[in-house]
């Protein structure tokens, strides 16, 4: 029982950091019809801004949440505006710019992963920080996961709010649901697609800061966290904000289950999951 | 002479190298309601996208209240006091009946003033007010309706444009439709509306046009229509 509950919390620490990587990318595949390959890459710069100013300059790991989340803010509202923008227009369709946007990130990804090697190197790197743990009853939880439970459940909550109370928040659901219909309100398309993406690219950013609290980290570990993301947002439905949050707990308790059997099969159990749910239930747990 | 609201001069639009309107022009002046009659595929809903800015025209210009607004966004045509329902309605179905219509006061500022709007909004579809929890998509098809129009108002338009009002509603709906759209025009909103359904169109109707494969064939007081011999053949099966 007690090794059961373990497992469960296990998982929802895991968790809240897939929901963050995943409602990333599903806002900007829900409105911005950019399936960013890329997304991985985001977070391992996350990642290191984290890890570089904790290992060089002192810098609190939880600052960088304050550092990575609008560097890549800015990061991503600029590749949005620069580089998609531009190619949106040149694109004839919606469905061939969902596409050539594809192609277009794998290229972002590399060259984003290679300027990351030239920095960085390709050693895997890490720090410690709260790396002790606390028993409550007799269930041991290590401090720095419990931190980042908390976090991403308050990052969750917060996108969340201004997501359904705010102005922006409602416009930028109503572009999701209804591109055109949006812009019949008033709302400036080009300006929602740019800030979907740049908040994509915070959540990343914000993700990459969390996982480098308690995973190595190195400078191909981006395609991993892409893939994970993509299974979270079909899991909880193409393009649902709450079911990327939601997916992306269930995902964290099953990774949790599946690795207290054998850690070995997590990532073939995630792509079984993966099949199976396409196969299933394509449109996802909450999907339209 | 009522004040001229919406002038439209040798409107030329084309999809690629397919040209669907040609020299189209007309009028609307304030109070009124017009509408455009034509079948399906003569062209009259790509005059209301060239107008309303989703579609730029290759020639020709719009103007309202005598200001140009040739080939403007959609977002920066709905700031001169310009609302569009599309056909369908296009409502956003995940988001509530009240956050629908939040959205149609999405302008700057009209958001400040949208708790009026809504009471204002609630008086007129009071059946709003009841399901202004729910989601859209479980709306049934007049529900529907009413929630395209009280969107519109929200952003307390001077002008409207309605496409196909009647377009896949039952005919006692359609009556219904009509009949709102009178009560829209009482409470100030000039109209244009875009229709196959002749007959219930022209019998709320000030004036009509009429298009024919992207070319303006006819036009006139309803009266007129109702009775020249060309519509009642062509549009209302006589």
């Amino acid at each position: 029982m007690i090794s059961f509950i373990n497992v469960l919390v296990n998982g929802l620490l895991l968790g809240g950091i897939y929901a963050i990587t995943a409602m990333g990318l599903s806002l900007q595949y829900g409105v911005a019809r950019i399936l960013n390959i890329a997304h991985g890459e985001f977070i391992m710069v996350g990642a290191f801004l984290t890890f570089v100013l904790h290992t060089k300059l002192g810098i609190n790991p939880l600052f960088g949440l304050a550092v990575a989340g609008p560097v890549l803010f800015v990061v991503g509202y600029l590749i949005q505006r620069i580089l998609f923008k531009t190619l949106k227009d040149r694109t004839p369709t919606p469905a061939a710019f969902e596409g050539s946007s594809m192609l277009m990130a794998f290229g972002i990804l590399f060259v984003v992963q290679s300027i990351a090697i030239f920095i960085w190197g390709t050693n895997v790197q890490g720090y410690s920080y709260l790396a002790y743990s606390v028993y409550l009853g007799d269930i041991r939880f290590s401090v720095n996961r419990l931190v980042i439970l908390v976090i991403s459940v308050l990052i969750c909550l917060l996108f969340y709010l201004f997501l359904t109370r705010t102005r922006t928040g409602k416009a930028i659901r109503a572009a999701s649901q209804d591109p055109d219909a949006a812009g019949l309100m008033g709302v400036n398309i080009n300006r929602m697609l740019a800030l979907c993406f740049a908040f994509g690219a915070m959540m990343a950013g914000f993700a990459g800061m969390l996982i480098s609290m308690v995973f190595p980290i190195y400078t191909t570990m981006g395609m991993q966290y892409t893939i994970i993301a993509i299974i979270v947002v079909v899991l909880g439905g193409l393009g649902s904000i709450p079911g990327s949050m939601i997916g992306g707990f269930l995902l964290g308790i099953f990774s949790a289950i599946v690795s207290a059997k054998d850690p070995g099969l997590t990532m073939a159990a995630y792509y079984l999951l993966f099949l199976v749910l396409l196969l299933v239930k394509p449109s996802g747990i909450f999907g339209r | 002479m009522k004040l001229l609201m919406l002038e439209v001069k040798d409107l030329n639009v084309a999809y690629g190298n397919v040209q669907v309107l040609w020299d189209v022009s007309l009028n609307v002046a304030e109070g009124e309601i017009v509408v455009l009659l034509g079948a399906n595929g003569a062209g009259k809903t790509t005059l209301l996208n060239a107008i309303t800015g989703l579609v730029r025209p290759l020639g020709g210009n719009v103007s309202f209240l005598g200001r140009d607004i040739t080939g403007l966004p959609p977002n920066e045509i709905v700031e001169h006091g310009i609302a569009y329902l599309p056909e369908g309605g296009r409502l956003f179905p995940d988001m509530s009946v009240q956050e629908n219509l939040e959205m149609g006061s999405y302008l700057k500022n009209n958001w400040k003033i949208r708790k009026n709007r809504l009471e204002y909004v609630y008086n007129v579809f009071p059946r709003l007010k009841e399901r202004r929890k729910q989601l859209a998509k479980t709306l049934s098809g007049g529900e529907r309706q009413m929630l395209a129009m009280g969107r519109c108002l929200m952003s307390n338009p001077k002008m409207g444009f309605f496409d196909e009002l009647s377009y896949g509603l039952a005919p006692k709906l359609v009556k219904e439709a009509f009949a709102m759209l009178k009560s829209l025009r009482d409470l100030g909103l000039t109209i244009f509306l875009i229709e196959q359904n002749a007959n219930q169109s022209l019998e709320i109707a000030d004036r009509a046009y009429v298009l024919e494969n992207g070319r303006i064939v006819n036009s006139g007081t309803a009266n007129e229509l109702l009775h020249s011999d060309h519509i009642r053949k062509a549009y209302l099966g006589l």
